[in-house]
């Protein structure tokens, strides 16, 4: 079965390809989506199979097999594939929520004019996303990392037509190639020294200790990394995109700005982990990232109305917790809650997905009293909220106790900032249900018009639900996924041993923060009277202003972006009105002015006086002004003249 | 068989053929012309059939498909063609675009005639320069490239064409003369006096190192202009603009190779000393060409015009990858020249396509074009994507090889240099955005999508533009053998820029 990994990232690019090419009839009535959705429904079932091999202990991991790409110099290049337990988690997740969404989407886009190049942009993203994460060196896993935020891109611009989505894709691409150049320098300072970017590598390149390399060098890749991570996975300050990225169907949201590609981000720290170990400060760094993002981001969605952006803040706060989580040394529990955090945060978009297509509006303001419309996608919504909220035995719950209790371990100031983000997780997903399903309705005809979805869409809902809240007890069960997943034997054991020491009474710490989240969102949105939330908001407008402005990152980059406009217009005003204008055509124009002035010379000075010399200039200047006046005979005569002066020289030699 | 030398002149047989053509036969005309290109693209693919790759030895220059004749024997002057690994590459893609531009220009209705017979002497100049090994022809093909590009620019070109043309003449004529000035130094320099390019590499240990730096500089001048290397680069942007889009292709895809093409040919294996003497301020007009032609292109509101800054950005990406000396860079340099052909010359067909329905380049000027005309947007911005350098595509590989070799050399300028990528995908999805996104701008409500014979001129370039991306091996197997043997002829200077 491993054997043939690499099928799972060929066989949806060749869906992909075509799907956009295979027939002229862009719409729903064609019939090569179900191609996309059949492969990927065939890559899931692959990759669960290679998930109960690895976990069975039947296949061998890591398993590692490459073939030559390309050769230049001395150095050769590699494609291949790299599964360790990590990948084959990752595998799962990916295609599960891949397939899923596809399914949901067949619903979802039905009626648009280009449905069918949506599913081959969807099949070209999970291509993508998979190669990321089979990738066995990091220039093939860079590669894939672009294209993965290309597909991106046109995704989020999928309805160009509009302004909005038109720039958030520009937006998306531009903030995370922004993080990428720290990724690119980061890997060319890597072959630099290591000469080589295979993964397997690597790894020995890091451990041979002090002397191998410069001590900063390790710190300067893990950092470099981290920036292309930042970007990737919207951690501060380069998040901006990704709320605006929710101009993009929500289906895709979902499955790329909330539980995959996002994710890469994280899962390129852990799978450059061997870096990091040999660079606390960098890995320190990567720690403080993700908590100022985790806080940040859940303030933030404290004050959104957009559905969707809601959520989106809380994909960035989840992102912080992950990398938190693999900052403090916690790589199984950082992962971890990769894995979970994909199944309910899919699970919540495509419950908001569900809304929107029933009231046809982002604006929480104007739902409210859904729950009787649409039970289905309410029940589902709920289950996802206590997941992510953290409710005991649901996957989330199991997923951010692991990671608080490694951030105890290494700071406990840490784990107090952490713990407070997570009561606010609790109340701004459950400000989110209450605004939307309880009360009354705030706009009575789009509730009246709104219904459910149709079972295409609320099956796939069901599914993940179940996952919801099953997947944490069972990889959480015997230690499945800490066994899976773990960075090499001493770190596991090291956890273990950690877990056990950590004090009894942390564990209801995360449970108190979920209880005081829900209480207070219950107090304020929960009972259908929002008055009380209104006068708070009023008496804290100024706090509002600031989380509504997003702390002021958006202007920020704005700046930057205007700031490099006109520099751009400066440099190009000097090259035209500076290079070109004085040292190219005034100098030939001085070029010129000087022939004109030597035939002044000549015709009231020289002439007549010393004839052989002054028709000697004179023809010279005349010659000169002629090739600046664009003469271009005078050109083949310029040459001949060279010729034999050479000819001459020759001779007399 | 003179396989070279047939591929250097079928242009010129279907140019004295298309002379014999009545000139209101316009289509006869067209299509002796196209076929003489395809004759001449056919021929340098049989040339790439003969060609052993693995040939490559760290003599100076190991050639291949070698033609000798005595030419002017009192001067010692030879008919010397021959190629490796580094020129052969370039021969195919000159005669490649020659090919696409050559279709594209069928729709030329202005002067039929003299247009198709400059174009083919122009092809034979160009493929001349890459394929002559003797300093003399090597000039002598390098001027023939000027003429014709004069008139093709003057005659077809935009607005501005007298000034463009005249200006693109005289910026290369500077060049030239420098260029002549080193040629004969050397000539007289050497001992037995001679032309011979594999000679005059075999005795530069004879030059001493003040003369190597002076003559260098004076085929620096030459080459930097053709470069275009900041800041002699002031006419690329408006003779592009003025051009006519079978010649701008010519100009990006081709011309701007010589100067690359010369620098590794001629500066680095003849006169080593004046080279890494040169690396210093190599590397930063590298730096300056990269960021700084990416921050003009930025400025731009004309199509071509933003597009022709992207050429010095790039150009700049191969400056680099040369001052890296070793073997990385200089497969990255060699491997740049052939993608931004391929890429830049898409760029510029597309860029006519537009033009010639729309009669503007500026890019504000439209607006949601992409449901209107979705074959064009797609290849269109597929192309794009190859040229700010996204993996899969060609471009990546070529830029990525350049970094990866510049960085151990010169760690400061090439991670400043990273910058320009993020300011290419910068101006490059503005463009995208602004043209083809957004509500539909109801001007353009009646546009029509690309033609076949627009199509055709530009799809063979797109898909080799996926597959070398996809499979770099299918160029860098046959270049690699040929640089790393480059870098090996000079170790000294190997290690002097680490």
């Amino acid at each position: 079965m491993i054997k043939h990994v690499h099928w799972i990232a060929l066989l949806p690019l060749i869906a992909s390809v075509v799907i956009l090419l295979g027939s002229r009839d862009n719409t729903e009535k064609s019939r090569l989506p179900l191609l996309g959705v059949a492969v990927m429904g065939w890559c899931l079932l692959h990759s669960l199979l290679i998930l109960a091999g690895v976990l069975s202990g039947r296949a061998e991991v890591p398993f590692y097999r490459t073939l030559p790409w390309f050769e230049f110099g001395g150095f050769e290049m590699t494609l291949g594939v790299l599964i360790d337990g990590t990948a084959a988690f990752m595998l799962v997740v990916v295609t599960l929520v891949s397939f899923l969404v596809q399914v949901y989407s067949l619903g979802y886009m039905h009626a648009d004019p280009r449905f069918k190049r949506y599913f081959a942009y969807l099949s070209f993203f999970s291509a993508s996303m998979l190669g990321l994460v089979i990738s066995s060196n990091l220039m093939a896993l860079f590669a894939c990392w672009e294209l993965v935020g290309v597909s991106s891109y046109l995704l989020i611009g999928f309805w160009f037509e509009g302004d909005a989505p038109a720039y958030a894709g520009k937006k998306a691409f531009i903030t995370t190639k922004l993080g990428d150049l720290g990724f690119f320098v980061g890997l060319l300072l890597l072959f630099a020294y290591a000469q080589t970017f295979d993964l397997k590598m690597l790894p020995l390149h890091f451990q041979m200790g002090p002397g191998h390399m410069p001590a900063w060098v390790p710190t300067a890749v893990g950092v470099l990394l981290l920036c292309g991570a930042a970007g990737k996975s919207a951690q501060v300050p380069l998040f901006v995109w990704l709320p605006d990225a929710m101009e993009g169907p929500t289906p895709v949201s979902a499955l790329i700005h909330a539980a995959t590609m996002v994710a890469a981000g994280v899962y390129l720290v852990a799978r450059t982990y061997f870096i990091y170990q040999a660079a606390p400060m960098a890995l320190e760094a990567v720690a403080w990232v993700g908590l100022i993002t985790a806080a940040l981001a859940a303030t933030m969605a404290v004050a959104a109305y957009d559905i969707k952006r809601v959520l989106a803040f809380s994909t960035v706060s989840q992102l912080g917790f992950m990398m938190l989580g693999l900052g403090v040394g916690g790589y199984t529990s950082g992962l971890f809650h990769l894995t979970t955090h994909g199944c309910f945060k899919a699970l919540l978009f495509l419950c908001a997905g569900s809304v929107i297509h029933a009231v046809h509006t982002n604006d929480m303001r104007q739902m409210g009293g859904l729950s009787k419309k649409m039970p289905e996608t309410f029940i589902t919504m709920l289950i996802g909220a206590f997941a992510i909220a953290g409710f005991p035995f649901l996957s989330g719950w199991f997923s951010k106790e692991a990671i608080l209790h490694d951030v105890y371990r290494f700071s406990p100031a840490m784990w107090c900032a952490a713990l407070a983000t997570a009561a606010l997780t609790a109340f701004y997903m459950f400000r989110l249900v209450f605004l939307t399903f309880l009360g009354i309705s705030r706009d009575h005809p789009r509730w009246e018009h709104a219904g459910e979805s149709p079972p295409v869409m609320t099956v796939p809902l069901w599914i993940l639900a179940a996952l919801s809240i099953f997947a944490g007890l069972a990889l959480e069960h015997n230690g499945i996924f800490a066994g899976a997943v773990c960075f090499g034997p001493a770190a596991a054991a090291e956890g273990a041993e950690a877990v056990a020491h950590a004090p009894n009474w942390l564990a209801w710490g995360a449970v108190g923060a979920f209880a005081l989240g829900l209480a207070a969102a219950w107090r304020l949105y929960g009972t259908g009277d929002l008055s009380l939330a209104s006068s708070l908001k009023r008496s804290l407008a100024g706090v509002f202003d600031i989380l509504e402005d997003r702390y002021g990152f958006d202007r920020f980059f704005l700046a930057l972006v205007r700031a490099s406009d006109s520099l751009a217009a400066a440099l190009y005003w000097f090259d035209s009105n500076i290079i070109d204008a004085i040292f190219v055509d005034g100098w030939a124009l001085a070029t010129r002015a000087l022939a004109e002035v030597q035939r002044f010379f000549d015709d009231f000075f020289v002439d007549g006086a010393v004839d052989g010399v002054g028709a000697l200039t004179r023809d010279g200047g005349l010659g000169l002004s002629r090739l600046m006046a664009g003469k271009v005979q005078e050109y083949l005569l310029f040459v001949a003249l060279a010729v034999s002066l050479f000819a001459t020289f020759i001779m007399t030699r | 068989m003179p396989i070279l030398s047939l591929t250097t002149f079928l242009p010129l047989l279907g140019g004295i053929l298309i002379l014999f053509i009545p000139k209101e036969r316009k289509d006869a005309i067209r299509w002796v012309g196209v076929g003489s290109t395809v004759a001449a693209f056919l021929a340098s693919v049989y040339a790439l059939t003969l060609f052993d790759p693995g040939l490559a030895s760290p003599a100076p220059l190991t050639l291949q498909m070698v033609e000798k004749l005595s030419w002017i024997p009192s001067f010692g002057i030879h008919y010397f063609m021959g190629v490796d690994g580094l020129s052969l590459p370039i021969v195919l893609l000159t005669t490649l675009l020659s090919m696409a531009a050559a279709i594209y220009s069928m729709n030329i209705e202005e002067r039929v005639k003299e247009y198709y017979f400059w174009f083919l002497l122009l092809e034979v100049g160009m493929t001349g320069v890459f394929c002559a090994l003797d300093m003399f022809l090597f000039y002598v093909f390098w001027e023939i490239t000027l003429v014709p590009m004069y008139f093709l620019i003057g005659i077809w070109g935009g607005p501005k064409k007298e000034y463009a043309a005249i200006k693109f003449f005289l910026f290369t004529l500077f060049g030239s003369v420098f260029m002549l000035l080193g040629m004969l130094a050397l000539y007289f320099a050497s001992n037995p006096h001679t032309f011979d390019m594999v000679e005059l590499a075999r005795s530069h240990a004879v030059f001493g190192r003040e003369f190597q730096i002076i003559v260098f500089l004076a085929f620096y001048l030459g080459f930097a202009v053709k470069v275009p290397a900041f800041p002699f680069h002031t006419w690329l942007p408006l003779a592009h603009v003025e051009a006519p889009t079978g010649v701008s292709v010519l100009l990006a895809g081709v011309l701007l190779k010589m100067g690359v093409y010369g620098l590794l040919r001629v500066c680095y294996v003849i006169l080593p000393a004046g080279f890494e003497w040169f690396l210093p301020f190599l590397v930063i007009i590298a730096f300056i060409n990269i960021v700084y032609g990416a921050l003009c292109a930025m400025a731009q509101t004309d199509m071509k015009k933003m597009v022709a800054y992207s050429s010095i950005n790039h150009m700049g990406y191969a400056l680099l990858g040369m001052a890296a000396i070793s073997p990385t860079g200089f497969n990255g340099a060699a491997m740049q020249m052939i993608t931004h052909g391929l890429i830049t010359g898409a760029l510029f067909i597309l860029v006519g396509v537009i033009y010639d329905r729309a009669h503007t380049r500026d890019i504000s000027a439209f607006g949601g074009l992409g449901a209107k005309v979705p074959v064009y947007a797609g290849i269109m911005s597929l192309t794009c994507f190859a040229s700010l350098g996204l993996p899969g595509l060609a471009g990546f590989v070529s830029e990525f090889l350049c970094f990866l070799g510049a960085f151990p050399a010169w760690k400061l300028y090439t991670a400043l240099s990273v910058s320009g990528i993020l300011i290419t995908a910068a101006f490059f999805l503005r463009m995208l955005q602004k043209v083809f996104m957004g509500p539909l701008n109801e001007k353009w409500a009646g546009l029509g999508d690309m033609n076949a014979r627009e199509l055709v001129s530009v799809l063979p370039l797109t898909v080799l533009t996926i597959f070398l991306g996809l499979w770099p091996r299918l160029i860098l197997d046959i270049m690699n053998p040929t640089l790393t043997a480059m870098t090996k002829l000079f170790p000294s200077l190997f290690q002097s820029v680490r």
